[in-house]
């Protein structure tokens, strides 16, 4: 029935487009293949815009699934370079005794080894490949130690700011309950110093001491652990609590 | 007829009214998402509509962006093709690689009032001949052909929502 419905959907879909896109569904009978049922679409009479439009004859497909994996990903790089850095965040229930927090939705977003960001240029009207617009960006979902994992790259940095890595914790229903950053371990020996703000350097880099968002971080709980090398790569683990 | 270089623009409008998986697929997930990001630049929850975010809160014109993400996957199942619009012979024939995704409204507390648009932009065309209503036009070859090669057609009629993005001028 499902399957029924959909080839009907595509075919009165598309005979039917600019109807539809005039934002009222229509369709005619006389196009409606025999076989298939006639009932249960939206109603309407045919405003005839369609008739010089010649009829899809193609083979059904693709068939749409639901993809909520579009934004649910661990590999959030889409091609950009850098030090691998896993990214492992563990969420606790601050309002449970800090029990680990299972099915959070853990969104994560960073700037790329230059310290840009995936986002509309300019104005926001400009129009952009659909296959990297979203790199550095990630969505996941706490398993049941509350812990989530992402790959990407040691982020970059810009004037102003930091390192850091943005985070947006939701409930399972998409509530959100907290919205914070991420920031770096500093001096001698840190992964920030291994790094070294790539091919910018350091100079003119914000420490956190002066970063408006972790400065008054003074018990440095916004900094996670950063361990590993620019050679087999970096992982970093901090844990979060949110009231759930 | 020296032939011109264009890419097509179809605005394709998904609101409540959308009847096929796909278009409401995205009706749905963009909503979820939208209600989802909203609530970074709604947090003393004082605003209901995307035009009111818009008009009181700065950095509102990143949702367009953010709730793009849930097309995402969308997108990727369409392959390569501009859906809806097809040519003489009902086949869909566009081709894409860039998109640009707006919430044109939507509202927290009422789904029916949300509606989005998705901009497909075409790969450069070659524009041949209009014949009556009917553009001709073939993908443009990443060469030039040699002299009296021959070339695949599409016959396609202007619609509403679909344009002509942009004229290149051949330098």
């Amino acid at each position: 029935m499902e399957r029924k419905n959909f080839l009907k959907s595509l075919l009165v879909g598309a005979i039917s487009t600019p109807a539809v896109l005039a934002a009222c569904s229509k369709e005619s009978d006389s196009v409606t293949p025999s076989g298939t049922t006639t009932t249960g679409t939206t109603g309407g009479t045919s405003t005839g815009s369609n008739s010089c439009t010649v009829a899809p004859t193609e083979t059904e497909g693709p068939f749409p699934t639901k993809a909520p994996a579009s934004y649910v990903r661990s590999d959030i790089t889409d091609g950009r370079t850098g030090y691998k850095l896993t990214v492992n965040i563990t969420v606790t229930n601050s309002s449970s005794s800090c029990a680990a927090l299972a099915g959070a939705l853990v969104d994560i977003w960073h700037c790329d080894a230059e310290g840009n960001y995936s986002e509309y240029g300019g104005s926001g009207m400009q129009s952009v490949n659909y296959a990297s617009v979203h790199f550095l960006r990630g969505r996941q979902t706490t398993n049941a130690n509350g812990l989530v994992s992402f790959t990407s790259i040691f982020p970059g940095w810009y004037s102003g700011r930091a390192t850091h890595i943005h985070v947006h914790v939701y409930s399972a229903s998409g509530t959100s309950l907290k919205v914070t950053q991420i920031a770096f371990p500093e001096g001698s020996g840190t992964a920030l110093a291994a790094v070294g703000g790539y091919a910018k350097g350091m100079t003119g880099y914000t420490y956190n001491k002066s970063d408006n968002v972790f400065s008054d971080d003074t018990a440095g709980v916004e900094i996670a652990t950063v361990t590993g090398n620019t050679t087999d790569g970096f992982t970093l683990a901090i844990s979060l609590g949110v009231p759930a | 007829m020296l032939a011109r270089t264009i890419t097509l623009h179809y605005r394709k409008i998904i609101d409540a009214s959308a009847a096929r998986p796909w278009d409401k697929l995205v009706f749905d997930d963009t909503y979820t998402e939208f209600r989802m990001q909203a609530q970074y630049f709604n947090q003393q929850n004082q605003f209901r509509t995307f035009g009111e975010l818009r008009q009181h809160v700065p950095g509102t014109e990143q949702l367009h962006f953010l709730v793009s993400a849930a097309v995402r996957g969308y997108l990727q199942q369409l392959n390569g093709w501009i859906p809806d619009i097809l040519d003489n012979l009902g086949r869909l024939f566009l081709k894409f690689n860039t998109f640009q995704f707006e919430i044109i409204n939507s509202d927290l507390l009422d789904k029916s009032r949300h509606q989005v648009a998705i901009n497909f932009y075409s790969d450069p065309l070659l524009w041949h001949d209009t014949l009556g209503s009917y553009l001709l036009v073939s993908a443009k070859p990443a060469e030039a052909p040699t002299a009296g090669a021959e070339v695949l057609t599409n016959l396609f009629q202007l619609q509403p929502y679909l344009s002509i993005h942009a004229l290149h001028t051949e330098g």
